[in-house]
């Protein structure tokens, strides 16, 4: 083995190491998020069923012959490659309803009398329904935070958009002050707007009860975006600061000696080139607000947001794996869709670099 | 087309630092008035109170008979190019011209009409769609122009605008700007630290130092007539050569002597200093105005120390008391270090100055 031999095995030993190890990493990461959407679409059989299976059927075989009780009735199973026995009863309100929560592909009680009908001249029988996929879906917000989960997906989007706002409006302007005036204390003041990002949510939560109750905010969703509002802030100015200081000020000069007034100036140069900063703060706060689940416990009664009714689905009376995972999933759709929207304007730049 | 005038301007900052100390200037309709001096003279700052970015602590701006010290920059019909150039990065050419005129309620038609013209004028009309970045920084900077010509004001400012070009670069585009005033006979205050600049684009230079003026003058007068040894030794490259002399009588006329030098004065020379016999002084000559000669002929003679040759001449140097003598002489012949050295002082470039005050006598 020569030299050169040697040196290639060697890096070919060290890239698939590389790669063997990326690969682990990225496994590690997308196997949890495979699981939540591949569970929210199985059916309740298929999700208490052991082992789990890895794909939602598509489709359901029905074997039905006579049983000891009325009619037995039989469902193919993937993984065991045999019929089991799912229930032997006369009621066929109870079959259906069966078919429908538990199985995911329901039938009506007219078309089973029709297939029970075919008993007299064959005997089993077999047919086949396609599997409703969304049944999860649907059952959430049916059932969860019992009938509230619509009102609570829009009182949380209410609550997103009213954190944006208050923040980038407080957290930006006070950002720009810091970036553009010296006054004494300003790191200082800088340094201790992060102090309010220091106190976990439970910590605070008696006084923070007691002072939206006595502005009239308890139960209610700006309450609830003020709170997230002051963590959010916080970043917001960071961000924001740090943003406003790569501006260089002979920009707004020029703007100014051109004929802008002080506001037009803020307008027309600062806010634009300060947009991927601002959106990402947007972000920041988006993601914060829809999260956020203990203040919102705390802070809300009759009006929950959306990550409480997911909370509850996963540890009330509710309580099964496949709904909680459409939840989750209905729950993470959101955050996703505004992080790949937002990202066009951190990204942006201007004819290929930034400021 | 305006006048400005300049009344006991004063700019402090907080209480100690004094940037600019009263300046009285009057700039002349049309004229092109340069600003020169070592950075913290207070000449940006003075060019950025003209422009209402920087309030006076005192004084008054008078631009075309009325008072603007209290206006901000919008109000006050001028315009100016920034060293960084400032253009803004997220609009495109067009609409970096195109926002002053916008913001003055000019007609689409008209706005149009003017960016090309302004564009053409700069050279830059094949490039208004791009984005600033898109462009070199000599680009950048004729976009900077364009836009401060598109308004039309009443006053140019320019604040060191060919500081962040290259050395050819910059040479070429002062010739451009020089050449656009001539065509738009705005009248200009540009501000640089450059004195070859300066004297290349100016019609009169405003030399200043520690937030005073040391002298006004077209630059044959600040050359040639430089009012004080900072003046004669900030301008020109080489700068002035100082000798410190002492006047002394003898056989019927004035001389001016020191260790290695015993120079005759000629009579209007002698004339001038009349009476001050024994006087210590400091002479000062241009490196030019000193020529090589023959030994007899010879005011001072010394060994070279360095000859640089530059093609079209050659500077010489020779060690006078530690201190360095520049001598620009022919570029032929051809002198070496260690050569001895004669030369000859023209007695109607000589100039004298005051020791103690560093002024002209």
């Amino acid at each position: 083995m020569n030299k050169k031999t040697r040196r290639n095995i060697h890096r070919a030993a060290k890239r698939t190491t590389f790669y063997i190890f990326v690969t682990g990493v990225v496994i590690a990461m997308l196997l949890p998020i495979y699981f939540v959407v591949s569970l929210s679409f199985l059916s309740t059989r298929e999700a208490y069923r052991y082992p789990l299976p890895l794909l939602p059927e598509l489709k359901i075989h029905y074997k039905m012959t006579h049983g000891e009780r009325g009619y037995l009735l039989s469902v193919y199973d993937q993984i065991d490659k045999e019929y089991q026995t799912v229930m032997d009863t006369q009621d066929l309100d109870k079959m259906s309803v069966y078919m429908k929560s538990q199985l995911g592909a329901p039938m009506s009680v007219s078309e089973i009398q029709q297939q029970i009908a075919r008993l007299d001249t064959e005997d089993p029988i077999y047919f086949t329904r396609r599997k409703n996929l969304l049944y999860n879906y649907q059952t959430f917000f049916q059932v969860a935070g019992t009938g509230q989960a619509v009102p609570a997906l829009i009182r949380s989007l209410e609550i997103c958009a009213m954190t944006i706002v208050i923040s980038l409006f407080i957290g930006g302007m006070a950002g720009y002050a810091f970036a553009r005036y010296y006054f004494k204390g300003r790191n200082a003041l800088k340094f201790s707007v992060l102090f309010v990002r220091m106190f976990p949510g439970v910590a605070i939560a008696m006084p923070m009860v007691i002072i939206l109750v006595n502005m009239g905010f308890y139960d209610q969703p700006i309450g609830l975006s003020l709170v997230y509002s002051v963590g959010s802030i916080a970043l917001t100015i960071w961000i924001t600061a740090s943003i406003f200081m790569g501006i260089p000020i002979s920009l707004e000069e020029a703007a100014q000696v051109f004929g802008a007034t002080k506001i037009q100036t803020f307008i027309r140069i600062t806010l634009p080139l300060a947009l991927p900063g601002l959106a990402a703060c947007a972000m920041y706060a988006f993601l914060g607000a829809w999260n956020e689940t203990v203040a919102a416990i705390i802070l809300t009664q009759f009006n929950p947001t959306f990550s409480v009714v997911v909370y509850q689905t996963v540890l009330g009376a509710v309580g099964q794996v496949n709904l909680a995972a459409a939840g989750g999933i209905v729950m993470a759709l959101p955050a996703v869709l505004f992080t790949f929207f937002i990202r066009r304007y951190i990204h942006q730049m201007w004819g290929g670099v930034t400021v | 087309m305006a006048t400005l005038q300049l009344k006991n301007l004063t700019k402090r900052f907080g209480k100690k630092v004094v940037a600019v100390k009263g300046i009285n200037l009057e700039v002349h309709d049309g004229e092109y008035l340069v600003l020169l001096g070592p950075s913290g003279c207070g000449k940006t700052t003075t060019l950025r109170m003209i422009a209402g970015l920087e309030e006076a602590t005192d004084g008054e701006i008078i631009l075309d008979g009325v008072d603007i010290t209290d206006l901000p920059p919008r109000k006050r019909d001028i315009s100016m190019v920034f060293q960084s150039y400032a253009v803004w990065p997220h609009m495109t050419v067009y609409e970096n011209i195109a926002f002053a005129l916008k913001l003055k309620k000019l007609s689409r038609s008209e706005i149009d009409r003017t960016v090309r013209e302004v564009a053409g004028m700069t050279k830059i009309g094949d490039y208004l769609d791009r984005y600033p970045t898109q462009l070199s920084g000599g680009q950048r900077q004729r976009v900077a122009v364009a836009r401060a010509i598109a308004v039309k004001p009443k006053l140019f400012l320019m604040d060191e605008p060919l500081s962040n070009l290259d050395a050819k670069l910059r040479v070429a585009t002062r010739t451009e700007l020089k050449a656009i005033h001539n065509k738009t006979h705005a009248t200009t205050v540009f501000v640089t630290h450059d004195q070859s600049e300066a004297m290349s684009i100016a019609d009169r230079i405003v030399i200043m130092k520690d937030g005073e003026i040391m002298q006004i003058g077209t630059p044959e007068e600040v050359y040639n007539e430089s009012a004080s040894i900072f003046v004669a030794d900030f301008i020109g490259t080489p700068p002035t050569n100082f000798i410190d002399v002492q006047v002394v009588a003898a056989g019927g006329t004035l001389h001016l002597v020191n260790p290695h030098l015993k120079l005759p004065l000629s009579p209007e020379n002698a004339a001038r200093l009349k009476g001050q016999e024994q006087r210590n002084l400091i002479l000062g000559i241009r490196p030019e105005n000193l020529t090589l000669t023959g030994e007899t002929e010879a005011n001072l003679s010394a060994p070279c120390l360095v000859a640089e040759p530059q093609g079209s001449h050659q500077v010489v140097s020779i060690e006078l008391d530690d201190k360095l003598l520049k001598i620009i002489a022919p570029a032929r012949p051809a002198v070496h270090s260690g050569e001895m050295v004669h030369l000859k002082f023209k007695q109607e470039s000589l100039r004298f100055f005051d020791p103690q005050t560093g002024q002209r006598i």
